[in-house]
């Protein structure tokens, strides 16, 4: 009895050359793949709720624009985070600086203990404040660290840093941070 | 590295459940305020991302970037080719004058008139004969030798006014 074939994910790289190649459905296949990551990563950067499909969509184009840029020194998404990154400044740039952050009956809790669910709502919206003020490179290096538990070498590639910047900005951002949820 | 360091070091891969506490981290973490209100920072942060919006429809999201980069490449081949056509137009523009400029030498430079040619402006061609019209007609089909009729070795015996026209001539 012969074993069945095991169909193999394909990885990001192998992905990225189908699309460099022409095959669209890769592209699509990426995008799948790294979109909902992606809006949690804005969502935690400050983006709100209304706009993440549209951020999303532009951080895409722009990566498949300049897919050339990505040579795998970083992983695929720590190399989408960064241009996410670059997609909520420009927005923010357009808004001239206006808040983005906003608060609405989504964010409030349904469960069945609402006082504790209350408090750790407003925790996690004054920490998301928090990351949403900190200096450009102190929020990307935290986010990618404690939400995808990037390491420095990885980040640094992706930031175009290197990795003892990276260490030194994840710390100034969690001694910033850390006070909001004591 | 101090304990401290080593478990900031560790939080976001316990956080993720890529990892768990070692019996001295534990008891380190359960001593020092510090790296405790860092771990219950590195948690927040994680659940922060579960709190995020979902998107709703991926597959929708990828048709939607695709067909931006085709329309892109669309506008990016119709620039081109506008440009082309440009350069073309550029081409036959520059060629026309230069014929051009060669059949005023022809008609009006210096040495280049031949006797009896008239230099008859277009809106009055419909007033010849068609005798007229084919003189016309063979003048004009005469070749061009060696690219231009005038004769520079000669310039140097024209006074300053016929200069001035021959300049004016090149220099349309």
């Amino acid at each position: 009895m012969s074993a069945s074939p095991v169909l193999e994910t394909p990885s990001d790289h192998a992905l990225a050359a189908a699309y460099r190649a022409g095959d669209e459905g890769a592209a699509a296949e990426l995008v799948r793949r790294h979109a909902p990551a992606m809006g949690r990563f804005l969502y935690s950067s400050g983006a709100s709720r209304d706009e993440i499909d549209d951020l999303v969509q532009e951080s895409f184009f722009r990566a498949f624009r300049r897919l050339d840029g990505w040579r795998g020194e970083a992983s695929f998404r720590s190399w989408l985070f960064a241009i996410a990154s670059n997609a909520l400044r420009d927005e923010y740039r357009r808004r001239k600086g206006r808040q983005m952050l906003s608060i609405d009956d989504r964010d409030l809790p349904d469960t069945a203990d609402p006082h504790a669910d209350l408090a750790a709502a407003e925790t996690a919206e004054r920490l998301r404040q928090g990351v949403a003020a900190l200096p450009r490179l102190q929020r990307e290096v935290f986010l990618l660290r404690s939400q995808q538990g990037a390491g420095y070498v990885e980040i640094a590639a992706a930031l175009g840093t290197t990795p003892g910047a990276a260490r030194v900005h994840y710390h100034h951002a969690v001694k910033r941070l850390k006070e909001l949820v004591r | 590295m101090n304990d401290c360091e080593r478990l900031s070091d560790r939080m976001p891969e316990v956080a993720l459940h890529r990892g768990v506490w070692t019996a001295e981290e534990a008891a380190h973490l359960a001593t020092c305020a510090e790296c405790r209100a860092e771990w219950e920072l590195i948690q927040a942060a994680r659940d922060l991302d579960a709190r995020a919006p979902t998107i709703a429809d991926p597959s929708a999201l990828a048709a939607d970037v695709l067909s931006r980069l085709a329309a892109e490449r669309a506008k990016v081949v119709r620039a081109r080719r506008a440009w082309s056509f440009a350069g073309l137009a550029a081409a036959a523009a520059i060629a026309v004058a230069v014929l051009a400029g060669r059949q005023v030498e022809t008609t009006q430079g210096p040495q280049v008139v031949a006797e009896g040619e008239p230099l008859v402006p277009l809106p009055e061609l419909d007033g010849l004969e068609t005798a007229q019209l084919d003189t016309l007609l063979q003048s004009l089909d005469r070749p061009v030798a060696g690219g231009s009729t005038l004769d520079a070795s000669t310039l140097g015996e024209y006074e300053d006014g016929e200069l001035e026209q021959v300049f004016a001539t090149w220099e349309g």
